[in-house]
C-alpha cells in the first residue's frame, strides 16, 4: 500500500491514489467551468451544454411537428346576422328550374350553407312534391368542377378574366353589329325575358333559339295546328278514370311529373277495402318506362308500331263514338286486341279519360288530339287554360342555327343553359358549324360539352345562388332566392345580358344588381295581376315568403280545328327489321343534365335498378318449358356491340323483363365526356337518334347487336331480376305454370312470400278475406312464445311508426335522394355498388308478378322497419343498437365494433355497413384507391371541403367499421319534440315529417304517431283495413312500418 | 400401475419399451438439432404466418371493404374459418376429458399432441372473431367491465357474447390441462438437459421434484380439469351453434343445430389430430407409440361422428320440408340445387360419403387412406361451414337483397395463414416440449403385462427394474 496521504485513506480513483498532477489540479478547481469547445472538430459538450442542445432540439422537433397540423379558424361574427342562430336551420322559399324541370321547394340552410331541398306545399302545380332531380340539386351546388371564374376558354380550361375585361371584350365583339344568337333550353323566367328583351333591345340582330334536351316539339305543333295554341295543355290525371299512353312517361319525365304523379296517385289510393275504386291505366311501350311499370295493363309493341297504335286506338274509339275510320299501318294482333278493350274502356267514360302521347311525330300526336277529342276529353281533362310552359323547344330551329353558322351568317353564340353538343344527336354537324362563330361565350357553370369549345366562359351562379323568377304554368309565377351568396366568382346569366346590353335599368352600384332588377319587376307589373297588396314591398315580401304567386287565370275552351286532317300517310310506319332499339329518358339523369351528380349517378334506375351508366336492355325470352334466357343468352353485365346506321358503340346489357320482344331500349344521357363525375360512364346514344321532319325520334327502325365475349367488370345493379311469381305457357302441357317455380330452382316459394300482396281491383274482397286469414294465423304464430311477455311497452306517450301505400307508390325515387340528403348517406361510387357495398339507407325494391313476358310490377320503399321485437338488437354483443321508447331502433355509432351480425339478423336486409372510409370522417386513412372520386386524380369526393358542406350537421357521418341504417330521422324527431314541448303541447303529426315523407310527391309514405288515434298515419293504416300488413309479419319482428296490397285494376 | 393383465389386450405401446426407452424416444426430439424436413417445414409455416400478419394488416388498415362480403352476406370466409377452427379444436379436449373418464388408456398416445393442437386451434378460432370486427381498435368493448360511459354493459343476450366467455374459458381451461399434464414431463426433460435450458425447464417445470404428495395433487389437479373440461366439449360448440340457431334468418334458425355441431367438431377435430399424428409419428419416429391401434380407434369415432353428422344433415332436410314453412324449405332447397349447388354436395361427399369407407378395417389401418381422407373431411367441414354461412345469407327473406359472394385474395390469405399460424405454433411445440405424455404412457406400458407373462417377459425383465430405479431419482 503506498502512503496514507489522505487523511481518512480514503481514495475515489487510481488518479487521486496516485496523486496525479492532473488530478491534484482539478480538485482544487471545484468548480471550474468548462467552455464548451470544438477540439478536434469534435463536441467536447459538458452536461449543461448537452442540457441545452437537448431542450432546443426537443422544442424545435416539437415546434415542427406541430407545424405540420392544420390550423382551422374559427372566426366569430363581429355584428351576429339576426337570421342565423347555430343550429337552429333557416328554410329559404326558391323553386328548382332547368330547362323543363320546375319545383317550387324550399332550400333548408344551417349557418348559411343550404343542405336540404323541401317541398313547398304552397304551389297548386307540385303541392309539396318533390323529384329526385329537384332533391339532389344542393349537391350540385358544391359541385366541385364549377367554373370558378370568368375567362376565356383555351384547350378545354378557363383562363382567368376579370368581370371588367370579359365584359368589355364581349361588348367589344357585340358591338360589331354581327347577328347574335341565343341558345337556350326553355326558359320560362318573365323577368329573364325582360332583360333578354332589353339585350334584343340594344342588339336587334339578336334571335333565341330553344330547344329542348328532350323534345316534345311534335306535341306542341300538333297543339298549335289542332287547337291554334302552340302550348302544352294541363293533363288532368286526377279527374280520368280510365288513363292510356302512348309511350309518354307522364309520371317519370314527361311535361310536368310531379304534378301527374300527385293527381295520378290520388285515383289509384285505395281508401278502403270495401267500394273501392280506381282509375285504369293502359300503357303502349317497348321499353319499360317507370309510368308503363305501374300500368295496369302494357301493351306492347315495337317502337316503330307506335303510329299503328295510335291508328287502331283512333279507329276503335271512332268507330264507337261515330268518327270517320283511317287505314292506319298494321299492328301486331295482341296489341289490336288490347286497345280495342281499352277503347271500349275510354269510350264508357267519356269526358272522364285521358289519351296521352309521348311520341315526337306531329301526326301521331294529333291522331291522338283527335281522340281525345271524340271522347270528349278536350276542355274537361285536358285543360288549355292553363298552360304548361315548360316545353317551349324546337329543334328545327337548331336546324336552321347550323345552316346559318355553315354559313357563316352569325358572329356570336351565347350558350345560355343548354349543352347542344353533347344533347343534340346532329352534335358533330353543331360542333362543326360552332367553329366557325367567331365568338361563343357559355353562361354554364361547369364546363361542359358545349362550353369547352367556346371562347368564353361567363360563369353564371347556381341556382341557389341566384335570384329568379318562373312562370311554370299560366298564372302560377315562381320565385327563386339565393340561399348562399356565391361561393364563386360567378355572375348571374341575366346580370351578364343586362351589363352587356348596358342597360340603365340595373343599379351596378348594388350589392345586387339583378336582385334589385327582379324586385322592381315583381313590385311593379307583378303586382298588378293581384289586389291582396296594396303596395309593390309588401307584395314582393309576402311572394319572396311564399316562394310562389298564383293568378287563376281565365278559363279557355278550345275546339278542334275543322280543317285539320287526319292522315295516317304521317305516321311512323312499321319497320321491317329484326331489331328495334329505343331510346328513353330516365328519372334520375335526364338527358345527360344531371349526369354530374352523384347522388342521381348512384340513385338505382327505377326498373332496371342499375346505377352509374346507361345499359342496353333486352327483352327475357322463357323456352317453354324450365329457363328464362336474356334475349340472344345475353347476360347482365355482358358488352355487346351494337351498331345503328353504321355508327357502332359498345353496351353492356341488363335483362329487364317485359321489354317487347323484338325490341332492345337504352336510357339517354350516358357518355358524358366533359364537366363533372358522370364522365366516363354509359354511353351517348344521342348520336343514333333518327331525325325524321326534323323532329328527333327516340327509336330506332333499325339496330344490330353482336356480342364481344366482355363483360362489364364492375357492372352496377342493385338488384337483380328476382321477381314474386311470374306466370308462363308449359310449351309441353299448354297450361299456364308458375314459371319461377320451374326456374332457379324452387323459386316458386317467392309466390307465398309475405313481403308483397297483389289482387286484380275485382278480387279485393277476396284479398282482404286472405290478408284477413294471414294476420290471424300471423297473430297465433307470434303469439308462440317461451316468453309469454304481453306487456304493452309503447302504450303511452308516441310510438312512431310509419303507413307506405303501395298503390300511391310509382316508384320515382324522389324519398331516396331525399334520405341520401337528409342523411349524410355516402356516396360509394360504381365499383362499390358493384360489390354490393351501397349505403342507401331506403331503397325501393321493385318486383315483377304476373305474365312472364309482360309482368306488371310493384315497388316497395323498404326502409328500416323499426321492430318492437328486432332481430338485430339481441344479438349485438356491445348494445350498439337498440329500443327507443317511442318505438325506435337505435343505433349508437360510438359503440358499435362491427361484427355485422344485426346486418345477417335483419329479415330486410336494410343495416348498412361501412365497409371503408366512404365519408373521410375516420382517424385512420381512407382507403385511398376504393374511394369515390370525381376523377381518378382527384382527392376522394368527401374529402373535398366544398363536397362536405352539404353535410346536415344534425346527422352524425359515420366512420368506417360501423353499421348504420334508417333512423325515422330521428334529427327531426328530436326537433319536433323540443317545438312542442316549447309551445307546451302534444307532438303533432306536422311537428314531424320525415325526408322520405316530405319528399314523396304522391304522398305515399305516411310518418307519425301511431299511439295517436287521429294522426294521419293512424287513420291511413285504419282506413285499409285488413289490406294493411307488415312484412314477414308472422316472423314475430312487429315492425313499425305497414304497407298496403298492390292493387291493379285490369 | 398395477393393472389387471389380459391377454386378449393388444399392447398399447409396441417395441418392447422400457422406462428408459421412453425417456429417451420421447425427450431427444427436443433436444437434437432440427431435422431438414423441420426446418423445411417450418420455414413454409412460418412464411404462411407472414403472409397472415400482411393480411391482417392491410384488412385493419384499409378496411373490411376489402374482403368480398357485402350488404347481404355479411359473414362468409371469416366466420366460416372461425367455426371450422373451434370444429378442430374440440379433439384435444374430448381426447383428454372425455376418453379420460372413461378410461379409454389409449388415448395417452396422442392426447398430449391433440391437446395441443386443440391450444392452437382455439388461438386460430379466436383471430377471426377479433379481425372480422369493423373496429377492431375497439374490440375490448366486449367484455364486461366497469367502465366510465355510464353503467354500459355488453349485452348478456347476444350470442356473440356468450360466445366471448365460451372461448375464453375453453381457451384456458385446456391451456391449464394441457399444461398440468407437461409439468412432470417438463422436468424429466429438465432432468436431462444442461445449462440454459436445464434453467429454463426449471422455471417451467415449476420445480417438480416427483414426490408422492406431487403426483398425487398432480393427478387430483388432472381430474377435476377434466371434470370441468368436459362439459365444455358440449358446450362450446353448442354455444357457437348459437350464432346461428337463435338468429331469425331460415338455415339457421334450427334447433338441431347443437348436437349437429358438437358431432361435427368432434368429427373434424379427429381428422386434424390423425392429418396431424400421421406426420408426427412418421417424422418424430413415433410409430411404436402412436400405433396402428390409435389410428385405428380415432377412425372409427370419424365414422361415427361422420354418420352423426349425416343424419343431421338429413334431418334438417326432412325437417324443412315437414315444416311447411315456405322459407325453411326455401333456403333449404338452394342449399342443395341453389347457385352454391357445389359446395352443398362438396360438403355432402366429404363429410358423409367419404368416411364410410372407414367400415373397411383394411382402410382404417392403412395410414395413407387415413391421411387421405382425414384431409377430406376438414375440406368437407370447412365446406358446410361455408354453406351454412354465405349461401344461407345469400338467399333470405326478401328476394331483393339477394346477392352473391366470392373472397378476396385478403380472405384466401387469412385463411391459409391461419394455417400457417397453427402449423408454426405445432412445430415449435414438437421442438420444445415431448408430443407424447411421457409419464401417462409410462403409466400404461404395463397394461398388456406382456413384459410379465408374454414371450418378451423374461429379456426384458431385468431391465425394467433398471429403469424403473432411474425413473426414481
Amino acid at each position: 500500500m503506498t502512503d496514507m496521504h489522505h487523511d481518512n485513506g480514503i481514495w475515489v480513483s487510481t488518479e487521486d491514489l496516485n496523486r496525479e498532477e492532473s488530478f491534484v489540479q482539478s480538485a482544487e478547481k471545484e468548480f471550474s467551468v468548462e467552455t464548451m469547445t470544438e477540439t478536434d472538430g469534435q463536441w467536447a459538450a459538458s452536461r449543461r451544454d448537452f442540457l441545452k442542445l437537448m431542450g432546443f432540439g426537443l422544442g424545435a422537433a416539437t415546434l415542427a411537428a406541430s407545424c405540420e397540423i392544420p390550423v382551422k379558424r374559427a372566426i366569430p361574427f363581429v355584428t351576429k346576422p339576426d337570421e342565423i342562430v347555430p343550429g337552429v336551420a333557416n328554410y329559404f322559399a326558391s323553386s328548382f328550374v332547368n330547362g323543363s324541370d320546375y319545383c317550387a321547394i324550399l332550400v333548408k340552410t344551417r349557418e348559411g350553407r343550404p343542405i336540404k331541398i323541401e317541398g313547398n306545399t304552397l304551389s297548386s302545380v307540385t303541392s309539396g312534391g318533390t323529384s329526385a332531380r329537384a332533391q339532389a340539386a344542393v349537391l350540385s351546388l358544391y359541385d366541385t368542377r364549377r367554373i370558378k371564374n370568368a375567362g376565356t376558354v383555351e384547350k378545354g380550361e378557363v383562363k382567368k378574366l376579370s368581370w371588367q375585361d370579359l365584359d368589355n371584350k364581349i361588348k367589344g365583339q357585340l358591338q360589331l353589329g354581327g347577328s347574335i344568337r341565343i341558345i337556350s333550353n326553355t326558359n320560362t323566367s318573365p323577368t329573364a325575358k325582360m332583360a333578354l328583351a332589353e339585350f334584343t333591345a340594344k342588339y336587334p340582330n339578336t334571335r333565341v333559339i330553344t330547344y329542348d334536351p328532350v323534345s316534345n316539339a311534335a306535341l306542341l305543333a300538333a297543339n298549335q295546328a289542332c287547337f291554334g295554341v302552340r302550348g302544352i295543355p294541363t293533363y288532368k290525371f286526377g279527374a280520368a278514370d280510365v288513363v292510356l299512353s302512348f309511350g309518354a312517361d307522364f309520371l317519370g319525365t314527361w311535361v310536368s311529373p310531379i304534378e301527374h304523379a300527385r293527381d295520378y296517385a290520388s285515383k289509384r289510393k285505395i281508401k278502403s277495402a270495401t267500394n273501392a275504386t280506381m282509375s285504369r291505366h293502359y300503357q303502349v311501350e317497348s321499353h319499360v318506362s317507370l309510368t308503363g311499370s305501374n300500368a295496369d295493363t302494357r301493351i306492347q309493341i315495337k317502337p316503330s308500331e307506335m303510329g299503328a297504335a295510335v291508328c287502331a286506338l283512333y279507329n276503335e274509339v271512332a268507330a264507337q263514338t261515330g268518327g270517320a275510320s283511317i287505314s292506319g299501318p298494321a299492328l301486331n294482333d295482341k296489341a289490336k286486341a288490347a286497345l280495342k278493350k281499352a277503347a271500349s274502356d275510354l269510350v264508357a267514360a267519356r269526358g272522364k279519360s285521358l289519351v296521352v302521347c309521348g311520341r315526337n311525330n306531329v301526326m301521331e300526336q294529333v291522331i291522338v288530339n283527335k281522340i281525345n277529342d271524340l271522347l270528349g276529353n278536350i276542355n274537361s281533362t285536358i285543360d288549355y287554360g292553363t298552360l304548361n310552359n315548360l316545353s317551349q323547344g324546337d329543334e328545327r330551329d337548331m336546324a336552321r342555327l347550323i345552316g346559318e353558322m355553315n354559313a357563316n351568317q352569325v358572329s356570336i353564340v351565347i350558350v345560355w343553359g343548354a349543352n347542344p353538343a353533347y344533347e343534340l344527336p346532329n352534335s358533330e354537324q353543331f360542333k362543326a358549324a360552332f367553329a366557325k362563330v367567331n365568338t361563343r361565350i357559355s353562361f354554364s357553370g361547369v364546363l361542359d360539352e358545349t362550353t369547352a369549345l367556346c371562347s368564353h366562359a361567363a360563369p353564371a351562379n347556381h341556382q341557389l345562388e341566384s335570384w329568379g323568377d318562373a312562370e311554370p304554368k299560366t298564372g302560377h309565377y315562381s320565385l327563386i332566392q339565393p340561399t348562399i351568396a356565391p361561393l364563386f366568382d360567378t355572375r348571374q346569366a341575366e346580370h351578364s345580358l343586362l351589363e352587356w346590353a348596358e342597360s340603365t335599368n340595373l343599379n351596378r352600384q348594388d350589392d345586387q344588381p339583378y336582385y334589385q332588377y327582379l324586385k322592381s319587376h315583381w313590385a311593379d307589373s307583378m303586382k298588378a295581376k293581384q289586389s291582396k297588396y296594396a303596395t309593390g314591398a309588401a307584395f314582393w315580401d309576402m311572394s319572396l315568403h311564399d316562394g310562389v304567386f298564383e293568378v287563376p287565370p281565365a278559363p279557355r275552351t278550345v275546339s278542334f280545328a275543322s280543317g285539320v286532317s287526319l292522315n295516317p300517310a304521317g305516321v311512323t310506319q312499321p319497320g321491317s327489321s329484326a331489331l328495334e332499339i329505343s331510346f328513353y329518358e330516365t328519372v334520375n339523369i335526364g338527358n345527360g343534365q344531371y349526369a354530374h351528380n352523384p347522388w342521381l349517378q348512384e340513385m338505382p334506375d327505377p326498373v332496371t335498378r342499375t346505377v352509374w351508366g346507361n345499359y342496353l336492355c333486352v327483352p327475357i325470352e322463357w323456352d317453354g318449358n324450365k329457363k328464362m334466357n336474356g334475349w340472344m343468352n345475353l347476360n347482365d353485365g355482358e358488352n355487346v356491340e351494337v351498331s345503328i346506321n353504321g355508327k357502332k358503340l359498345t353496351c353492356t346489357v341488363v335483362r329487364t323483363f317485359g321489354q317487347a320482344p323484338g325490341s332492345v331500349s337504352i336510357a339517354l344521357g350516358g357518355g358524358r365526356t366533359s364537366g363533372g363525375c358522370g364522365v366516363g360512364y354509359g354511353v351517348n346514344v344521342n348520336p343514333w337518334l333518327p331525325i325524321d321532319g326534323g323532329m328527333i325520334q327516340y327509336f330506332a327502325k333499325e339496330a344490330k347487336v353482336e356480342t364481344t365475349g366482355t363483360v362489364d367488370k364492375h357492372f352496377a345493379c342493385v338488384q337483380h331480376h328476382h321477381t314474386m311469381g311470374l306466370a308462363a305457357k308449359d310449351e309441353k302441357t299448354g297450361n299456364t305454370i308458375n314459371a319461377d317455380e320451374q326456374v332457379l330452382a324452387y323459386q316458386g316459394s317467392l309466390t307465398d312470400r309475405s313481403v308483397i300482396f297483389q289482387a286484380n281491383l275485382k278480387e279485393l274482397p277476396k284479398l282482404a278475406e286472405k290478408l284477413a286469414e294471414f294476420h290471424h294465423e300471423a297473430d297465433h304464430l307470434n303469439q308462440q312464445t317461451l316468453y309469454p311477455d304481453q306487456t304493452n311497452y309503447f302504450g303511452t306517450g308516441v310510438k312512431w311508426g310509419m303507413y307506405v301505400d303501395l298503390n300511391a307508390c310509382i316508384g320515382c325515387g324522389a324519398c331516396q335522394v331525399a334520405c341520401v340528403s337528409e342523411n349524410n348517406v355516402p356516396v360509394v361510387g360504381k365499383k362499390e355498388v358493384a360489390r354490393h357495398h351501397e349505403m342507401t339507407w331506403l331503397r325501393i325494391d321493385r318486383y315483377f308478378y304476373g305474365d312472364l313476358e309482360n309482368p306488371k310490377v310493384v315497388y316497395q320503399p323498404m326502409m328500416c322497419q323499426h321492430c318492437d321485437n328486432a332481430p338485430c338488437e339481441n344479438v349485438c354483443p356491445v348494445n350498439a343498437t337498440n329500443h327507443s321508447m317511442e318505438g325506435i331502433n337505435q343505433m349508437a355509432y360510438n359503440r358499435c365494433i362491427g361484427t355485422r351480425y344485426c346486418a345477417n339478423n335483419c329479415p330486410y336486409k336494410v343495416r348498412r355497413f361501412n365497409w371503408l372510409d366512404y365519408t373521410t370522417a375516420d382517424v385512420w386513412p381512407a382507403n385511398e384507391e376504393r374511394m369515390f372520386r370525381v376523377e381518378e386524380n382527384d382527392i376522394p369526393f368527401y374529402a373535398d371541403n366544398l363536397v362536405r358542406m352539404v353535410l346536415n350537421p344534425d346527422v352524425t357521418v359515420r366512420t368506417r367499421g360501423v353499421i348504420e341504417k334508417c333512423s325515422f330521422c330521428i334529427q327531426r324527431i328530436q326537433e319536433g319534440k323540443l317545438t312542442a314541448k316549447q309551445e307546451s303541447r302534444a307532438v303533432l303529426d306536422n311537428d314531424v315529417r320525415s325526408a322520405c315523407q316530405t319528399a314523396c310527391p304522391t304522398g305515399a309514405i305516411v310518418f307519425g304517431n301511431l299511439n295517436n288515434p287521429d294522426s294521419a298515419v293512424s287513420k291511413a293504416a285504419e282506413g285499409v283495413g285488413d289490406l294493411a300488413y307488415k312484412v314477414l309479419e308472422e316472423i314475430n319482428t312487429r315492425p313499425g312500418v305497414k304497407y298496403s296490397a298492390k292493387i291493379y285494376n285490369s | 400401475m398395477s393393472q389387471p393383465v389380459s391377454p386378449v389386450r393388444h399392447v398399447l405401446i409396441e417395441g418392447n419399451k422400457s422406462y428408459h426407452n421412453i425417456s429417451e424416444d420421447l425427450c431427444v426430439p427436443t433436444e437434437k438439432a432440427p431435422s431438414r424436413e423441420w426446418i423445411v417445414a417450418f420455414t413454409i409455416a412460418s412464411a404462411f404466418l407472414g403472409l397472415y400478419i400482411f393480411a391482417v394488416c392491410w384488412t385493419v388498415w384499409k378496411g373490411i371493404g376489402e374482403w368480398g362480403a357485402n350488404r347481404t352476406i355479411n359473414w362468409a370466409w371469416d366466420i366460416t374459418n372461425f367455426v371450422w377452427w373451434i370444429g378442430i379444436g374440440h379433439a384435444g379436449t374430448l381426447i383428454s376429458a372425455i376418453l379420460l373418464l372413461f378410461r379409454q388408456r389409449w388415448r395417452t398416445g396422442v392426447n398430449r399432441a391433440a391437446e395441443a393442437m386443440t391450444i392452437f386451434a382455439v388461438i386460430c378460432a379466436g383471430q377471426f372473431p377479433i379481425i372480422h370486427m369493423g373496429r377492431v381498435w375497439l374490440a375490448f368493448f366486449i367484455f364486461p367491465f366497469p367502465n366510465t360511459r355510464g353503467p354500459l354493459w355488453v349485452n348478456f343476450n347476444s350470442p356473440l357474447l356468450w360466445d366471448v366467455f365460451a372461448i375464453s374459458t375453453y381457451f384456458s381451461v385446456s391451456l391449464l390441462f394441457w399444461y398440468t399434464g407437461l409439468v412432470p414431463d417438463l422436468a424429466t426433460v429438465r432432468d436431462r438437459a444442461s445449462g440454459f435450458r436445464k434453467k429454463m425447464y426449471e422455471i417451467f417445470s415449476f420445480g417438480w421434484t416427483g414426490s408422492a404428495k406431487h403426483w398425487q395433487r398432480w393427478e387430483s389437479l388432472s381430474l377435476i380439469l377434466a371434470g370441468i373440461s368436459t362439459p365444455l366439449v358440449l358446450s362450446v360448440h353448442t354455444i357457437v351453434s348459437f350464432d346461428f340457431a337463435t338468429s331469425v334468418i331460415p338455415g339457421w334458425h334450427t334447433t338441431i343445430f347443437p348436437p349437429y355441431f358438437v358431432a361435427g367438431a368432434i368429427f373434424s377435430g379427429f381428422a386434424m389430430v390423425q392429418t396431424l399424428m400421421v406426420i408426427t409419428r412418421k417424422v418424430l419416429k413415433l410409430e411404436e407409440y402412436i400405433t396402428i391401434n390409435h389410428i385405428d380407434s380415432m377412425n372409427k369415432v370419424i365414422v361415427l361422428t361422420g354418420t352423426i353428422v349425416g343424419v343431421a344433415y338429413l334431418t334438417e332436410l326432412f325437417i324443412a320440408w315437414y315444416s311447411g314453412y315456405i322459407y325453411e324449405q326455401f333456403a333449404f332447397y338452394n342449399r342443395v340445387f341453389g347457385v352454391y349447388w357445389w359446395s352443398y354436395f362438396g360438403m355432402m361427399f366429404c363429410n358423409v360419403v367419404s368416411p364410410q369407407l372407414f367400415w373397411s378395417r383394411k382402410i382404417r389401418r392403412s395410414i395413407w387412406w387415413t391421411f387421405f381422407l382425414s384431409i377430406v373431411v376438414n375440406v368437407g367441414m370447412w365446406f358446410e361451414r361455408f354453406v351454412i354461412i354465405a349461401t344461407t345469407l345469400a338467399r333470405d327473406y326478401l328476394p331483393s337483397s339477394w346477392s352473391y359472394y366470392s373472397p378476396t385474395w385478403v380472405e384466401i390469405s387469412l385463411f391459409t395463414g391461419t394455417i400457417g399460424l397453427f402449423f408454426t405454433l405445432f412445430l415449435i411445440f414438437t421442438r420444445v416440449a415431448p408430443v407424447v405424455a411421457i409419464a401417462e404412457v409410462k403409466a400404461i406400458l404395463k397394461v398388456a403385462g406382456d413384459q410379465f407373462m408374454g414371450p418378451n417377459a423374461k429379456k426384458s425383465h431385468g431391465h425394467g427394474h433398471e429403469t424403473e430405479k432411474q425413473e426414481k431419482h
